[in-house]
């Protein structure tokens, strides 16, 4: 591979890199919880319970 | 289009590489089917064609992982050097899977309503401001164009018509095409299946594949020991250099320098071929000639001349022998000219 292109290689994983890292942590942290019926009142689940 | 091009030649190793790589394609989709079905919860379903989705999805994706994986190990390994020889085929395999993948996600997702398929797939979904509901499958399309345009251009035929520089530049859109699907998935799937192993897998193939690149990459572009004799840049001792291979060595200005032993006689040669670009150092000499390691392009070691009928040609450089370590001359010769191999034996 030219001098270049190995240049060009390095530079783009120095930057993809810490760009998909980033994206993957914050997709994770951000993922939605499970869902919750929260339409019902809790004292009707309190005492089905 | 009328340019002249040498295509690279069937042979009956790639013959057997694409019938193991087949078996193995098919084996994995049984697998994906059985064991998804064995593992599925009570209550769920799953059907067919979703099955299908996630299978050909995961395995394009593990497929891209290994091919980007192939080029910075084959700088540490030899083992992996044959994968190199048959890198475009898989590439040309892994497309075909992930266009599956995306006929199959536009049919069952999108092809039920009024609006056309294609259109649906960047309409449907106009949350680009969140995260976790990203229209993730917006991502997996820009990089399905890139992998096309690869599998398009991947014949020899556009090699010889771009040029070697131009086509290598154009097939590093691998790389955004697999940032593209790492966040395709972490956006899609990882949002929707809570299952650790696909963050697993997802985090382990990312920071394989970028570590990998960034660590045989920053080895790449350092300057060789440059101990110097009389300008001359030091290469190994004469003990060090395997017989039909060669020493990489780095000068601080200029192309890269590939200096190969043949039994008794020391040459070298421009580590660029002339066909893509590969890396000729990593290669090895084969019926006298010095062979790349991609596409098995030949050299003589005399005068850097492709043998007849081929054209090709690369720099030469002089070497000698002082005390048992082997020097070379930074300063190359034009393409093809001959250039005496220094003897292991005889005075410097």
């Amino acid at each position: 591979m030219k001098r270049a292109h190995r240049r060009l290689h390095f530079a783009i994983w120095a930057i993809l890199g810490p760009v998909m890292f980033w994206v993957l942590v914050l997709a994770i942290t951000n993922r939605p919880s499970a869902p919750v019926n929260d339409t019902l009142p809790t004292q009707l689940i309190e005492e089905a319970s | 289009m009328s340019h002249d091009y040498k295509s690279v030649q069937w042979t009956p190793f790639k013959i057997r590489f694409d019938r193991w790589m087949l078996a193995g394609i098919a084996l994995y989709l049984v697998l994906f089917a059985v064991i998804g079905e064995i593992n599925q919860p009570p209550g769920e379903s799953v059907h067919p064609v979703q099955a299908m989705i996630r299978a050909t999805g995961t395995l394009a994706f593990l497929l891209l992982t290994f091919i980007l994986c192939i080029g910075p190990l084959a700088r540490l390994t030899d083992r992996f050097k044959p994968f190199l020889y048959n890198r475009r085929h898989l590439g040309v395999t892994t497309f075909l899977i992930a266009l599956v993948h995306a006929a199959l996600v536009i049919m069952w997702y999108h092809g039920f309503s009024e609006t056309n398929p294609l259109v649906s797939v960047f309409i449907s979904n106009p949350r680009y401001e969140s995260l976790s509901g990203f229209p993730f499958e917006v991502l997996g399309f820009a990089a399905l164009v890139i992998m096309f345009l690869m599998a398009a251009t991947s014949h020899d035929f556009w090699n010889a018509n771009l040029g070697p520089g131009l086509w290598k530049a154009l097939h590093m859109g691998v790389y955004f095409a697999y940032a593209l699907l790492v966040i395709h998935i972490a956006l899609g799937a990882i949002q929707f299946n809570k299952s650790p192993i696909y963050v697993a897998l997802l985090a382990a193939s990312a920071v394989t594949v970028a570590g990998l690149h960034v660590i045989t990459g920053f080895a790449a572009m350092r300057p060789s020991d440059r101990t110097a004799n009389e300008g001359w840049l030091k290469v190994a001792a004469i003990d060090d250099m395997e017989d039909a291979r060669a020493k990489i060595v780095r000068p601080l200005k200029g192309e890269a320098i590939a200096v190969f032993r043949d039994g008794n006689k020391i040459s070298a040669v421009s580590n660029v071929c002339r066909h893509q670009g590969g890396p000729l150092g990593e290669g090895k000499i084969v019926d006298g000639c010095i062979t790349c390691p991609w596409h098995g392009f030949q050299y003589r070691m005399e005068d850097g001349q492709s043998p007849p009928p081929f054209t090709e040609k690369i720099a030469t450089y002089a070497t000698r022998i002082v005390e048992g370590v082997v020097y070379v001359n930074p300063e190359p010769n034009p393409p093809g000219t001959p250039q005496t191999p220094s003897q292991i034996g005889a005075s410097a």
